[in-house]
């Protein structure tokens, strides 16, 4: 087996056996549509200010980009930031893996928990709510892992810098709120002034809530979407690579 | 035939020379032993040797290669056990080394390592449940698992109890034995004694001393120091009349008798002679220890010297 399978294989396995990330990994997105759906009064009734839509149609793919968000700037980045605060990094400086392949590690074992997660949440909304079922299913599926690959590269360079978790985990958090402000997790992005929603558009979180907004409803995504998403994951995920430190 | 070549190795952190002019050569086949107080630079010289360090000036060939320029090569041929690196707590110790041998071109059997080092009882036992040893030994199946012609192992049993650091001495031969040339860093000088072929003394950033240990306990003198109670009281002049003595001492009913060379034969002889009975008879050894600290605390009080000349 190859040394990317293998580190893989084996960050999979920690994954699983740390509970706490499993909980917010695989159950969060999932747990806060119901929680929003069955607490919230009128969040499941259509509103004539959302053009009859539901609260819970809009919220639902904030939801799936919130899950996001959260495995990639709060759980990912203390994992490789406590590897090189224990000497965990150190240990491996010595073999002749690359850092890429400990990067690739991460990023495949997360996209796996975030497949799953999501398809958690998708379901759970359409069979509990009455939400639509995605019009474009393969369409919102591209959008999610080009999100998911977005934030996973964020989180992935934050973990390659940072030196302890505790700070790998601040310095993730200081990207996550203003990530899910401009996502629309506070002010609905209909909403936003223009200013604000050009900046949104430019952002990956707010990119990936329109693609998969678009694609849950019926309307392909723009190439621009995509594209955003796919450069920040790109260049951010290089970058990782190139400033990857061992301690 | 040296594998390991250091030429004038300086390594500088602040104004501080921590290595400051380090020579020295590795043979090939041989556990080659660095010695030397906390902060010494002995460390820096391994991780210099690794490639993990950058050496400020001086040069490092280490089987034909450049440490710095020829990383990843020598990471394949070169297994390293250092200070402060460790394993993720849940992981099991056979996923660990199965990890870490498809990091290798030529790994070996994990389980058969396993096995050697006496862990293949625990192949399915996480990491943070082993005991000190047995994380030092999976540590040193890591270095090894590549199948590396060196071994690099800093301060392997600092830490671990005298039984624990026994069994990691006869792992220690065992590498040497399979044809794997080993450089240990060491604080335990019975450690050096037991185990290096060579040593080098490493003080103050500079080598103070380099030989077997043999070698370096000869260079003090190599005294020895003899008690016995006779059953006869017995003529000090007699006694040292015999060229080996150099001194005489009463302790009590105890004679104690300093000498060198065969003083212990030619003061049982003489005894005999005198049809004198040794009780007790007790020979101190001086040993690699008490060598080490004249050659450090030797050059303590040189280096002393200089600076308050130089004040």
């Amino acid at each position: 087996m190859t040394a990317t399978m293998q580190l893989t294989k084996v960050e999979g396995r920690l994954f699983v056996r740390d509970p706490i990330a499993l909980f917010f990994g695989l159950v969060f997105p999932a747990l806060l549509l119901v929680l929003l759906g069955a607490f919230f009064p009128g969040f499941t009734d259509p509103s004539p200010d959302l053009g009859g839509a539901s609260y819970l149609d809009v919220y639902a793919p904030i939801v799936l980009a919130l899950g996001l968000a959260t495995l990639g700037l709060v759980t990912l980045p203390p994992i490789l930031g406590g590897y090189r605060q224990l000497g965990i990094l150190r240990r491996l400086r010595t073999t002749p893996v690359h850092p890429a392949r400990l990067l690739s590690a991460q990023l495949i074992v997360h996209l796996a928990v975030a497949l799953v997660a999501g398809s958690a949440a998708v379901v759970a909304a359409v069979a509990l709510f009455d939400v639509d079922v995605p019009q474009l299913p393969i369409w919102l599926a591209t959008s999610y892992l080009l999100a998911a690959a977005s934030m996973f590269s964020i989180g992935l360079l934050v973990g390659a810098v940072a030196r302890t978790s505790v700070s790998a985990q601040a310095i993730g958090m200081g990207i996550y709120f203003p990530m899910l402000f401009l996502a629309g997790m506070w002010i609905p992005r209909s909403i936003m002034p223009d200013t604000l929603r050009t900046v949104s558009d430019l952002t990956p979180l707010g990119a990936a809530v329109q693609a998969m907004e678009d694609s849950w409803f019926g309307v392909a995504p723009s190439a621009w979407t995509l594209a955003v998403m796919a450069i920040w994951a790109v260049v951010v995920g290089l970058l990782a690579v190139r400033m990857f430190r061992w301690e | 035939m040296p594998i390991i070549e250091v030429e004038g190795l300086v390594k500088t952190y602040g104004k501080t020379n921590v290595v400051d002019g380090i020579t020295f050569s590795v043979d090939e086949g041989e556990i080659f032993g660095i010695v030397g107080p906390n902060g010494a630079g002995k460390t820096t010289t391994v991780e210099s040797v690794v490639g993990l360090r950058k050496p400020d000036s001086g040069r490092i060939n280490v089987l034909g290669l450049n440490p710095i320029e020829d990383r990843f090569e020598l990471t394949e041929q070169v297994g390293a056990q250092l200070q402060e690196g460790r394993l993720q707590d849940k992981i099991r110790v056979s996923e660990a080394i199965e990890m870490y041998a498809s990091f290798y071109r030529n790994p070996k059997d994990w389980r058969k390592l396993l096995d050697q080092l006496g862990l293949g009882t625990k192949a399915d036992s996480q990491y943070r449940n082993l005991s000190g040893g047995q994380k030092q030994r999976l540590s040193v199946a890591l270095a090894l698992i590549g199948s590396p012609t060196i071994a690099v192992l800093d301060e392997l049993t600092t830490g671990l109890d005298p039984q624990a650091r026994r069994s990691t001495w006869d792992t220690i031969e065992r590498i040497r034995d399979d044809g794997v040339t080993v450089v240990l860093v060491t604080h335990f000088m019975e450690e050096a004694e037991r185990l290096c072929d060579r040593i080098m003394v490493v003080d103050q950033g500079r080598v103070a001393a380099t030989g077997s240990p043999a070698e370096l306990i000869e260079r003090i003198g190599g005294d020895q120091l003899l008690r016995f109670r006779p059953s006869e009281p017995i003529d000090d002049a007699d006694l040292k009349e015999l060229v080996e003595v150099d001194s005489v001492e009463h302790r009590g009913s105890n004679v104690v008798v300093k000498g060198h060379g065969n003083v212990v034969h030619a003061v049982t002889s003489l005894l005999a002679r005198r049809r004198i009975i040794a009780h007790e008879f007790r020979v101190d050894q001086t040993g690699l220890e008490d060598a080490y600290l004249e050659i450090t605390s030797d050059r303590r009080s040189r280096g002393n010297d200089v600076e308050r000349e130089a004040s």
